[in-house]
Parts: structure tokens; sequence; C-alpha cells
């Protein structure tokens, strides 16, 4: 128990000094950096509930990433703008313009809702087939964003969210996530998850029942990527389909395998990690590309870099930074062996 | 009072039209210890994988008491009280020792501190607290098996199947499992059936012996007449390697 706290402490701790830290710099450049990173923390703590904790590849996340997003969207875009924004919108929906904070919300639960329905069938796969059912899920999730015009726009920008979304927001947000992955992590179903991540036989012969573990773990998964997306929605107040796919997915999955998608802290350091990395490499390119050193433009170094990140720590380190002890165990263990000296 | 004894009826299992076990009969009641015993491949695990449903069998009933546990999946099989453990062992290598055991415990219906006490003292039966918040990777192969049977033990069955417990054990911990498997029956009120290839082990601990051969019973009763009947001499304990092997 002690150990938890003191993982939830330090990971919350860090993000609190970012704040503090962002507040009393107070350059606009790092308050984007900040909120950025507080929104990936959230998509990625979410794919580690259920990823770290069943064992199981999912490409799916940012397809509930963008459900998250979509609602919040429908329910907030204000409505003078609607007739603009969503010219197709169905007339039922169209009158309502709820209070960013509760719509994001509602993008939670609704992102939690399709996950519920739609992975059902899924959760009794393991390995590959598993793997591939969850991109198939992402195909089918960013098809129907690109063609359902009446709520999506289509594969055309949607605009007119109102700008909700600032660093407090994101930073609580991605605490109390930091929070609901320890706990689930700890909680029996976590436990037991855990326990068929590392054999499947045995737990099934313990009596653990797998699909339903992983299903749990999925919709609470899904609700992280909800409230995320609706999170970068009111942030970044426009955008289109193309914000949910493969780009995404790869960004948010380097971030956890990086890190160690088996430990809740391996999360947040990759987040963290990957996204002043990022940051970094796009100021360089930037950088390059204004002082004209290359007769041609520099591109994709961000991508590249991550590529890159990702071989070498799954080479060195398969389980990534954190493979299997959060910091909290770590420091305790420290503390414990400068006793016995 | 009702029989609540573990029989195995007339079960068959094929494997791709090989027969692997061919009309197996057997109980084992509560309290007593029921010594598994044959040739290699002659199909113990394969009877183990099939009571416990992680093979299907091709005919024949598995019954709890009244209760009918025939095609069950594991996961019921385990939750009507029978609890196994593994030839090559399968813990939770990513999780601790202790997490290992309330695992079992929280699978089977304990609350959160319930488990975690039983774990506690099941790893002090085992004299395995030194080891309690170690990953399960880094065991030596003889604690690994301790803590199986521990595990096992959290989620309080009434029949447990050991399939070969002291593998890769030295002599002084196979003597202090022995010690505590010969008291389990008693003290946990469960009935024992065990496959080993030690014959010291199994001729020490067991009541009674059931003998496979080629998927077949070839012999069953208690240590004596089993040990002198011809059929299990020439099958089992005849042929030089495996002598050498117990």
């Amino acid at each position: 128990m002690a150990r938890n706290l003191t993982t939830i402490a330090v990971l919350s701790g860090l993000i609190l000094v970012m704040v503090v830290a962002t507040n009393l710099l107070g350059v606009r450049l790092f308050d984007r950096l900040a909120i950025n990173l507080c929104i990936s923390l959230v998509l990625v703590l979410g794919l580690q509930v259920f990823m770290g904790n069943s064992g199981i590849l999912s490409f799916a996340h940012i397809g509930f990433m963008g459900i998250g997003a979509y609602t919040t969207a429908v329910l907030t875009i204000p409505v003078r703008m609607k007739g603009m924004s969503l010219p197709d919108l169905y007339p039922i929906v169209a009158g309502i313009e709820l209070s960013p904070y509760v719509a994001i919300l509602v993008g939670g639960l609704t992102a939690a809702a399709v996950a519920a329905v739609v992975s059902y069938p899924l959760m009794r796969l393991s390995d590959a087939a598993a793997v591939i059912t969850s991109f198939a899920l992402l195909v089918v999730l960013h098809t129907v964003m690109t063609h359902w015009s009446e709520v999506t726009n289509g594969p055309r920008t949607l605009f007119g969210l109102p700008r909700a979304t600032d660093l407090n927001l994101a930073a609580g947000t991605a605490i109390l996530a930091i929070v609901a992955a320890v706990a689930f992590k700890e909680s029996r179903a976590g436990l037991l998850l855990r326990s068929s991540r590392d054999d499947e036989v045995a737990a099934g012969a313990m009596g653990a029942h797998i699909p339903r573990l992983r299903w749990q773990a999925f919709i609470l998964s899904a609700l992280f990527a909800g409230i995320g997306g609706a999170l970068w929605g009111h942030f970044i107040t426009s955008f289109s389909p193309k914000a949910f796919f493969l780009k995404e997915t790869f960004v948010i999955l380097g971030m956890l395998v990086i890190g160690g998608a088996s430990t809740v802290t391996g999360a947040v350091f990759g987040a963290i990690i990957v996204t002043v990395t990022f940051e970094s490499l796009r100021a360089l390119e930037a950088g390059i590309n204004q002082a004209k050193i290359f007769s041609e433009q520099v591109i994709g170094l961000t991508e590249i870099v991550l590529a890159l990140a990702m071989i070498v720590v799954l080479v060195l380190r398969p389980g990534g930074l954190f493979a299997t002890q959060e910091i909290g165990a770590l420091l305790w263990r420290r503390a414990r062996k400068k006793e016995d000296r | 009072m009702p029989d609540d004894s573990l029989r195995i009826i007339d079960v068959s299992v094929e494997f791709s039209g090989l027969r692997a076990l061919d009309g197996v009969s057997l109980a084992v009641s509560p309290g007593e210890i029921l010594g598994l015993i044959g040739p290699n491949g002659s199909g113990k695990t394969t009877l183990v994988n099939a009571i416990t449903g992680q093979v299907p069998i091709a005919s024949g009933r598995i019954l709890r008491g009244t209760t009918d546990l025939t095609g069950n999946s594991p996961r019921e099989v385990s939750l009507c009280g029978v609890a196994r453990s593994f030839q090559v062992v399968r813990l939770f290598n990513n999780l601790t020792v202790t997490e290992n055991i309330e695992a079992a415990a929280l699978a089977h219906g304990d609350g959160r501190r319930a488990s975690r006490d039983k774990a506690r003292s099941l790893l002090a039966k085992f004299g395995l607290e030194a080891r309690a918040e170690d990953m399960a990777l880094g065991l030596s192969y003889g604690d690994k098996r301790r803590v199986e049977i521990s595990r096992a033990l959290a989620a309080e069955p009434k029949y447990l199947l050991l399939d070969e417990p002291a593998a890769g054990m030295n002599e002084a911990e196979t003597a202090a499992l022995l010690s505590i498997l010969a008291e389990l029956p008693r003290t946990n009120d469960l009935g024992l059936l065990i496959i080993d290839h030690d014959m010291s082990l199994i001729m020490r601990l067991c009541d009674r012996l059931h003998v496979l051969a080629s998927g077949r019973t070839i012999a069953e009763g208690d240590k004596d007449s089993v040990r002198s009947n011809p059929l299990v001499i020439e099958a089992y304990l005849g042929t030089g390697a495996e002598t050498a092997h117990a």
C-alpha cells in the first residue's frame, strides 16, 4: 500500500512540478507543450490499463479517442455555429449545447459504452489474433468517422469547439488517470488480469474469468481514451478523422513501449520522454529548415527518431524502461537496502 | 454422509485419432492420497488435463459427488473445488510470490485482506517467507514448485491434483515437501492425487496406487498388491531406465 502511494505521489509530483514551473515561466510555448503532455498521459495511461495488465497489444485505442472527441464536439459546438460546422447534423442533437466539462465526461462514457459493445466478442482472443482484430477495429472506427458526415463532417475538418482545456484541467485529469491506473492495477481484477498476462493456462485453471477481466480493462481503457480525446478536442478546437489514425496510434504505442507497458511508471515516463524529445526535434527541424542548411526541406525527423528509439529500447530492454517494478517499489527497495547496511 | 468423491468413469481422450487414454476409471475420496504412476507417455498428465478441462474428453464422465464436471472449462472445474499443479511449473513470473498466491485466493472469491492473510500463512507453511516480495521469475526450481502448490491450496480445493510436485527438488526439499503433503488430506480435508516418478516418494506418501500404461489401467489397489503385480513390474518397475530414474 505504502509503495502504491509512493508511486502515485512521485508521478503526480512530476506533473505538479511541471504545472508550477510552466505557470512561473509564463511562456505560451511551454503552456502548449505541457497541455499536450498531460493529454498524452491520459491516453497512454488508458492504453496501459488494458495492454499493460492483459499483455495484449491494442491498436484500437486511438479510435476511442476519436469517439470522445467527436462526441464532445457534437454536444458543445455552439448552436448558431452548428449550421456551418455540421450542416447535416440530426435535428434531435442540433439544439444541444452542453458545458464542455460535462461533455468531456459524456465523451469518455460514450467511448466506454461503444467499447463495451464492440469488444466483448474479441476478448476471448489472444496473441496475434487479438492484435489483428484490434487493428481491424481501429480501421472500422476510422472508416465510420470518415464517412458519417452527419456527425463528423466526414473527412473534412470539423471546427467550432469551444476552447476549454487549460493546463489545470489537463493536469488534474492526468493525475486522476495516474491514480485510477494504479488503483486498477492493484485491484482484484487488475491482479487477476496480470496473472493471465503471465500465464493464461494457469490463470484459467485457477478460476480467473479471463475474457470478462479483459473486457473490464478494455472498457476502462476506452473511458480514458474518450476523455483524453475530448480534452484534446477542446484544446485544439478543430480536427479531422486523420487525427485519430495510424500516426497517433504509433506515437501513443511508442510512448508506452519505450516507458514499459507493464507499469504505470513506465507509461508516465514514456509519455514525458517522447513528448519532450518530439518537441525538441520539431524545434530542431524548424531551425534546420529556416537556416537552409540543406537544399531540401527536412521532414519526418520526429517519426524516424521515435521509430529508432522504439527499436533500440526493445532490443536493449524488451520490457521498456520500467519493465516490472513501479517507481514506488524501487524506492522502497532502495530504502530497505540502505537500512540493511 | 453423501459420497463426495472425485470419480473418473470410463474416460477416453483422443488426439487426432490417437488414443491417449482408453476407458480409464478411478476415484479419489476426501482424506486419501492416490498415487498415479506409469511409464513416460502412459497418459498420466493427460488424465489430469482431462479432469481439469484442459483437454476435451472423447467419452466418459467426470463427477465430483453428484456434480457433473464433464466438459466443464478449467475455470469451472477449479470453482468446483478441484485444483492442480503443472508438470512444467506455470507461475505468474512478473508477479511477486505473495501476489501469485493472493491471485488464486481472489479468483476463489476471497476479499483483498483475506487473500493477503491467506498468502501469508501459506508462505509460512511452506517456508517461503523470505521470498514473499521477490518476483516469481527469479526463484529456484524447488521454490517455484512450493509456490505453485501454495497457489493451488489458496483456492481451498477439495481435490488437489499434483503433477510431479517434487521434480527438480533436492533430497532435503523433497523430504520437507513430503511431510507437508502427508498432512494435507487430514488438515485440509482434501483428496490428493499425485503423479511422480520418484517411487520412494510415492510409496511413502500414498495409500493407494493407480497404474497406467499406454493409456490403459493395468493395475490399481494398495501399494503391496500393485508392487507385486507382474503387469506393473513388466510395464513400469521392471524397465531399467525407470527404476534408475526412481
